[in-house]
């Protein structure tokens, strides 16, 4: 079923505008949901360790890569329930990587339900190497 | 310094970043890169962990607004997805095979060249009345020109579209052609993305816009979208390496937040053209720096 075409003798739009503002609502909420945790994290961790981000010692620890920070999920899922700011802003990080990924799940779904199967296949391929990476990441850490 | 000042100050650069990224479709790590390293003396490793952040965050905040303008060609993001997020991998996998100053040489002389071919490309007009005997979608390419190989390929998947330009007031349809061009390029792209932490987009843009014929508005767009799932593919690697340090990655993915979010205001009323003479300009910029990294 093709949508409505826009203005006159326009091409049809081959993705209907309902399946682009969904998919653009995800986005934003991703972006939001992400900002609103990192902001989260960063007045979680000023409140809770006024003498680390007063510090000049430790600015130059982060600068010189010197710094401990969580860089697996169990530690940001720990850190996150000990009330640690740096856990709380990975978590904000890893919401906003998979804000895109969000996108594509929704778009794959409306191919599904528009039941073109040909760009169902093509999102799923596209999910299944990015989840592919995921497990990359965990083997090499 | 201490955290709080360094914070502020990343946070303003990122808001530049972020800005100047979802403008010209590129990932915003152009500036978060060379920021970081050479004026903060960052650890390499760390800048590429924060630039990574930054793509997504440029990509998202960018790409949720261009989606609902209907700019963006989804069916064309999610095929050529298939290439830049392979292409991710392979280069997440070849990271630290190759010589690092190598591939910035080789990096800044590839954008060097696309910057030159768009200065000097022969535009083929954008079609701005309707073509006959291309009501639906899908029908055959024939007379617009530049539907040369790919053309079919592009007919079978539909890619073809139409966009409605703010600055022209009207519906404007394109054709795509070169799809199976557009999809080597993609890969190759994707691969840079995943070994250098980069967004790539100024060479996602060219591939679209140059080598695919789809119009500069809508390549950007679309760059804008493919980019936040090629750094997926390829951040979470990061992360798990531990190069991704929240104390900076942080203040730079709110401060890309912002501005990209004012960026992609910016761009739905923007003329083609200047972007593309922004976007010259800005490719040549990060050439130069490119080169003087690899020689230097």
């Amino acid at each position: 079923m093709p949508p409505p075409a826009r203005g006159h003798g326009a091409l049809t739009p081959p993705s209907p505008r309902g399946v682009r503002a969904a998919v653009g609502r995800v986005l934003h909420a991703g972006v939001l949901m992400s900002a609103a945790i990192l902001v989260t994290g960063y007045l979680v961790g000023l409140v809770g360790q006024p003498a680390a981000f007063g510090s000049h010692a430790v600015e130059k620890a982060h600068l010189a890569g010197r710094a401990s920070f969580p860089h697996s999920f169990g530690a940001v899922w720990d850190g996150i329930g000990r009330g640690s700011g740096e856990a709380i802003i990975v978590a904000g990080v890893l919401v906003l990587i998979l804000t895109p990924v969000a996108g594509i799940v929704t778009s794959a779904v409306a191919f599904a339900r528009r039941r073109d199967w040909l760009f169902t296949a093509i999102s799923a391929t596209v999910l299944s190497v990015i989840l592919g990476s995921f497990l990359l990441g965990w083997l090499s850490a | 310094m201490t955290v709080v000042e360094l914070s502020l100050v990343l946070l303003g650069v990122s808001i530049l970043a972020g800005a100047l990224g979802s403008l010209l479709g590129l990932g915003g790590g152009f500036v978060i890169v060379p920021v970081l390293t050479l004026v903060f003396h960052l650890d390499i490793r760390l800048a590429i962990g924060t630039s990574i952040v930054a793509v997504a965050a440029t990509s998202s905040a960018g790409a949720a607004r261009n989606v609902t303008e209907s700019i963006t060609n989804l069916r064309v993001a999610t095929f050529l997805a298939l290439a830049t997020t392979l292409g991710a991998v392979t280069g997440a996998l070849l990271a630290g095979v190759f010589d690092a100053r190598f591939l910035f040489a080789l990096f800044g002389i590839v954008l060097a060249v696309s910057g030159a071919q768009m200065i000097h490309k022969r535009r083929v007009p954008e079609v701005k009345e309707p073509i006959p005997g291309l009501e639906t979608v899908g029908m055959h390419v024939g007379a617009a020109g530049g539907a040369a190989s790919g053309g079919r390929m592009a007919d079978r998947l539909a890619l073809h579209s139409a966009y409605y330009d703010e600055a022209e007031g009207l519906d404007v349809p394109y054709l795509v052609a070169n799809t199976g061009l557009g999809l080597a390029l993609m890969y190759l792209a994707g691969t840079l993305s995943g070994l250098l932490g980069i967004g790539s987009g100024v060479l996602k843009v060219p591939a679209m816009d140059l080598a695919m014929h789809i119009p500069m508005k809508v390549s950007t767009a679309t760059s804008n979208l493919l980019i936040g799932l090629t750094a997926a593919a390829s951040a979470v690697v990061y992360f798990a390496r531990g190069d991704i340090d929240p104390i900076i990655a942080g203040p730079v993915a709110i401060g890309v937040l912002l501005g990209a979010t004012q960026g992609s205001k910016w761009l739905v009323g923007i003329r083609s053209d200047r972007l593309r003479v922004l976007f010259v300009g800005v490719l040549g910029v990060v050439a130069v720096q490119m080169i003087w990294k690899g020689i230097g």
